[in-house]
């Protein structure tokens, strides 16, 4: 409950302020969201089997979106940035769709 | 390959939690459920909502932006095509005051005014002169856009095979002089298309196409009566409503074509 308020509370305080993304950050954008969402399906999952931790939350949150984020900048020096992107938004995908059925074997058991 | 092996196993991807949960049950402290959520993890969820809603934002604004430059390119486009049409209409001028001092000069000696007639004669096939005369125009034009649900689709649209065969029929039916949509046409002109234009010497033409042709308008007009290229076109009308009208028109006056490149012609020795 707490979580999906503050979900939400984060959603309005980024509406309200319309923060103006620098342009060199553009593209690390979308991945970054990426990341975070695999970060939240895996802290979501955890907390259905019971073994959440914040710690581990926390960090696999920014590590996974630094890192992302990372990958993308060092594709884009080396003239492949499109492609990295391509392989970040798979794997991470991969990772949210498992998450995703464990949680909805644990919530409907199916 | 071991995140696929890992996925088709069904194991953990993320084994972070496993692992923490199990060095908390080894070092014996009390189990995380029930215990109040942490700071931490609201500020993390808060940051992925104002990146969620930073995102959404960003791609809200970036759309009236792409409209922009859409916009400033067409714009760029039709400057261009004006920009080429005076030149086109400064060529022709030039053009035909060559044609003059030619024509003076050719006119001095017999063997002149023989060259003369040659050159015209040649000059008219090649469309390098304009052209005026009664004649035919034909007029085509994309089917009406079908309405909701079911309908011809893509088939009602003037392709680029319909205007080459439309054309071919009409030299065939004896047509000296042809241009669309006031584009004349050489021997060599290609009528083609890219994406959903049809280009007709590398310019691009929208519909309604006029096809206008120039000669004798009861000669044509019975040979291209009942050809291959006039039973396509009502065969296309019919089936999908495409426009298709042939009329009679009197003196009507073709621009020369734009480009002609010399192919076989060399400049003499100074």
């Amino acid at each position: 409950m707490i979580a999906l308020i503050g979900l939400a509370a984060g959603v309005a305080l980024g509406l309200l302020l319309e923060p103006d993304v620098p342009l060199w950050l553009q593209p690390y954008l979308p991945i970054a969201i990426v990341a975070a969402l695999d970060a939240l399906f895996g802290g979501l999952r955890a907390r259905l089997e019971g073994i959440f931790d914040e710690k581990v939350f926390v960090v696999s949150f920014v590590g996974n979106t630094v890192i992302a984020a990372l990958i993308v900048f060092l594709g884009d020096q080396l003239g492949v940035g499109s492609q990295l992107s391509t392989g970040v938004v798979v794997v991470l995908g991969i990772r949210i769709f498992s998450n995703a059925a464990a949680i909805r074997r644990k919530l409907f058991g199916a | 390959m071991a995140l696929l092996a890992d996925l088709f196993a069904g194991r953990l991807l993320d084994p972070g939690y496993a692992e923490a949960e199990a060095r908390r049950a080894a070092s014996g402290r009390p189990a995380p459920r029930g215990r109040p959520r942490g700071a931490g993890a609201l500020l993390v969820l808060m940051l992925v909502g104002v990146l969620l809603a930073a995102a959404g934002a960003q791609a809200r604004r970036s759309e009236p932006v792409a409209a922009e430059q859409r916009a400033r390119l067409l714009a760029q486009i039709r400057a261009r095509a004006d920009d080429n049409d005076a030149l086109q209409r400064r060529l022709e001028r030039v053009r035909a005051e060559t044609e003059r001092a030619r024509a003076m000069a050719l006119a001095r000696s017999a063997e002149g005014r023989r060259v003369r007639g040659e050159l015209s004669a040649a000059a008219a096939a090649a469309a390098a002169t304009p052209m005026s005369g009664d004649g035919l125009v034909v007029t085509v034009d994309d089917a009406d856009p079908p309405e909701q649900g079911g309908g011809a689709g893509d088939g009602g649209r003037v392709y680029d095979q319909d205007l080459q065969v439309l054309v071919n029929g009409l030299w065939a039916a004896g047509a000296v002089a042809i241009a669309v949509n006031g584009q004349r046409l050489t021997p060599t002109t290609a009528i083609r298309s890219a994406g959903e234009a049809v280009l007709v010497d590398y310019r691009p033409l929208s519909g309604p196409y006029e096809v206008t042709a120039v000669g004798d308008p009861a000669r044509m007009l019975d040979a291209f009566g009942g050809s291959a290229a006039d039973r396509r076109m009502r065969v296309l009308e019919e089936r999908y409503g495409i426009r298709y009208e042939i009329r009679r028109v009197e003196g009507v006056r073709l621009p020369a074509a734009g480009v002609l490149r010399l192919r076989h012609a060399r400049a003499a020795a100074p």
